[in-house]
This record gives C-alpha cells, structure tokens and sequence, in this order.
C-alpha cells in the first residue's frame, strides 16, 4: 500500500490553504475600494495578526470587517493603530 | 537656520477632514515650509484631493508637495495636481522651486521617483518590453531630480531639499520586509542626489520603514511616511 494511499494527490484540492487567503486578502486591501497597502497581515498557527498604521478608525474597522469576511473559521487579531495628528514637540538638528 | 517640516502619506479620505488642519495651524511657530511626501489620498480621486487642499488652504507657510503612487491610482494625476496647486501648494514631477520665507530661500527639487531597487539587488533594462518601460520609468524620474537639483544650484538657496515619494536608500526601508525593497526605491534617485548635491532628502511611501538614513555620498535622508514619524509632521533645522 502506497504511503499516499489515503490521502488526496499533492496539489489538488481547491487550494483554500491560509496562505494563499492571506495573498487574496492582501490583494483586495490594496487593489479594492480600502486602498491600503500600509498593513501586514502574518499567519500565526490558525489565527492572523493584522498590524500597521492607518489614517482612520473608520479604516481600521473596514480593514477588519474584510479579514473577517475573507478568512472565515480563523481567529483574526488586530493591533493596527491609527495616525497620531498632532504636532511634534520637538525639531531635530540635521548636522 | 533653516526649518523644513515634512510630512507624507496621510492617505486622506472624505472621512479624515479636518484631521491635521489643527496641527498644520502651528507650523508657522515651528517652519518655514512645509514639504509634503506624496500619498495624500487614498486613490488619488478628485473628491479626496479637495480634502487635502482644504486642509493645506492659506497655511502661514509655503507648502511644496510631490504625489505618490496612492495619488495616481483613479488615473487623474494632473487634475489631483491641479487641485492642489489651486490650494497653493506647489506640486513637483521633475521640477523645482524655490520658497522665500521667514528671511530663509529654499530650494525644493522634487519627483514621485519609482522602484526598480537598490546596488546590486535592482531591476536591469532587459527582456520584456514591460520590464525596460519599469527601469526606464524610474531612470527618468531620477534624471529629471537630478537635473531640477542643478538648477537649484545657482538661484542663491540657502539650502537644497530633495523631495521625493519613493526612497532614494535602503536604510531608511529597515522594517518593511527586504524582498518588497525593490518596489520601496531607487539607487538611481540617490545618485542624482548625490551627483546634483543636496542639503537633505525627504521621503515617504515605506510606512514600515524607519526615519534615518543617508546616501553613500553623505545627503542625510528622512523617511517622513506619517506612520514611520507618528506626528502630523516632523520639523528639521538645517544650518545655512
Ligand atoms: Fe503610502
Ligand atoms: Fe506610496
């Protein structure tokens, strides 16, 4: 009996493994209605971590809501912070 | 001294208006100009443009800008560019200007610039014809940098800034995943700032990157991406 004989044939399937999701997602983030290129999105075991800094909480929120939708049944986490707006309370002295 | 205060990619959407204009407000405290990096909206549309020119409108300093590639992307460039300018700033593809301020003249060479990577990790000019259009690209933004850098050079500027999106070094990349480089700079844009002289580079577009570094020929080089600076802007002083 073939050491393989239980299981699918490599490559077949339909190819919904999380990296691939994770891609898609990055892709949809960028090129769809968020226009955002600004975050990261690890795998961590089942679950995603999304990271970076974005403009808005409304971005924030928007960003979530589509990892969400696109990674259903895995855990997503989310430490992405939005834009500080306030003015330095220092300057730096370029030599 | 000389104050130049830099910000880039606000990435600005109908919902974030009114955000920075509190900050803008007190730059005349703190600057003589202010640059901004490119990718001041989010899809370069019309709609978002009017959300930064509303926000830069009658600031009490000059306000000099390049767009990045988020202001390119609803394909309407030169009408985002257009709006802009009506709000007084002046935008820079390959050209250069010079601000008066405070007593202090700045000399501003600016371009979005492109990727194409850095010595000895970069695209070459060969193969498919897509691939030569991507170098040639980034080769001509950096010589029109380099050229509007010379031009500054005898219009008695007390300092010489070049302004650009995409990063002339890799240091100042240092966070953003190394295989992405390529598409965060060009060698070629830090060469013509090299070449042309320069008495600081401004950029923006690696939001994971880090704010220092310098060129091989010693220009220091600011990352001022608003995520990298996590202020409304940062402010340089400059020696005359
Ligand atoms: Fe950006
Ligand atoms: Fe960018």
């Amino acid at each position: 009996m073939s050491p393989h004989g239980t299981r699918p044939a490599r490559g077949t399937g339909d190819a919904r493994n999380l990296d691939y999701l994770v891609a898609h997602l990055t892709d949809q983030l960028a090129a769809g209605p968020l226009g955002e290129l600004g975050v990261r999105i690890e795998i961590r075991g089942e679950a995603i971590l999304l990271t970076g800094t974005v403009p808005s909480a409304q971005c924030r929120d928007d960003i979530l809501r589509s990892a969400r939708a696109e990674l259903p049944g895995h855990p997503v986490h989310c430490d992405i912070v939005v834009a500080d707006n306030a003015a330095p309370d220092h300057a730096e002295e370029v030599e | 001294m000389i104050r130049i205060a830099a910000v880039g990619d606000i990435h600005m959407g109908p919902e974030s208006q009114g955000v920075l204009r509190p900050s803008f407000e007190t730059l005349h405290e703190s600057a003589d100009v202010l640059l901004l990096a490119g990718d001041l909206t989010r899809h370069g549309t019309l709609e978002e443009a009017q959300v930064v020119a509303r926000e830069i409108k009658d600031l009490a300093v000059p306000v000099v800008a390049v767009l990045g590639n988020h202001d390119h992307h609803a394909d309407c460039a030169d009408e985002v560019t257009a709006v802009l300018q009506d709000a007084g700033a002046r935008v820079l593809e390959g050209r250069a200007a010079v601000v008066d301020n405070n007593g202090a003249r700045i000399g501003v060479a600016g371009t979005k610039g492109f990727g194409g990577g850095f010595v000895g990790r970069c695209a070459g000019e060969f193969g498919e014809p897509i691939m030569k259009e991507f170098v040639r690209y980034s080769r001509h933004r950096a010589d029109t940098l380099r050229a509007a850098l010379e031009e500054l050079r005898d219009q008695d500027c007390d300092v010489r800034v070049a302004l650009t999106h995409f990063s002339p070094v890799p240091d100042t990349l240092a966070g953003e995943p190394p295989e992405i480089y390529p598409f965060l700079g060009s060698y070629l844009l830090a060469e013509a700032i090299d070449s042309a002289g320069a008495d600081l580079a401004v950029h923006g577009h690696a939001h994971l990157g880090t704010e220092h570094g310098m060129t091989s020929g010693g220009v220091k080089v600011r990352n001022v991406a608003q995520p990298v600076i996590g202020r409304a802007f940062h402010v340089y002083h400059l020696a005359r």
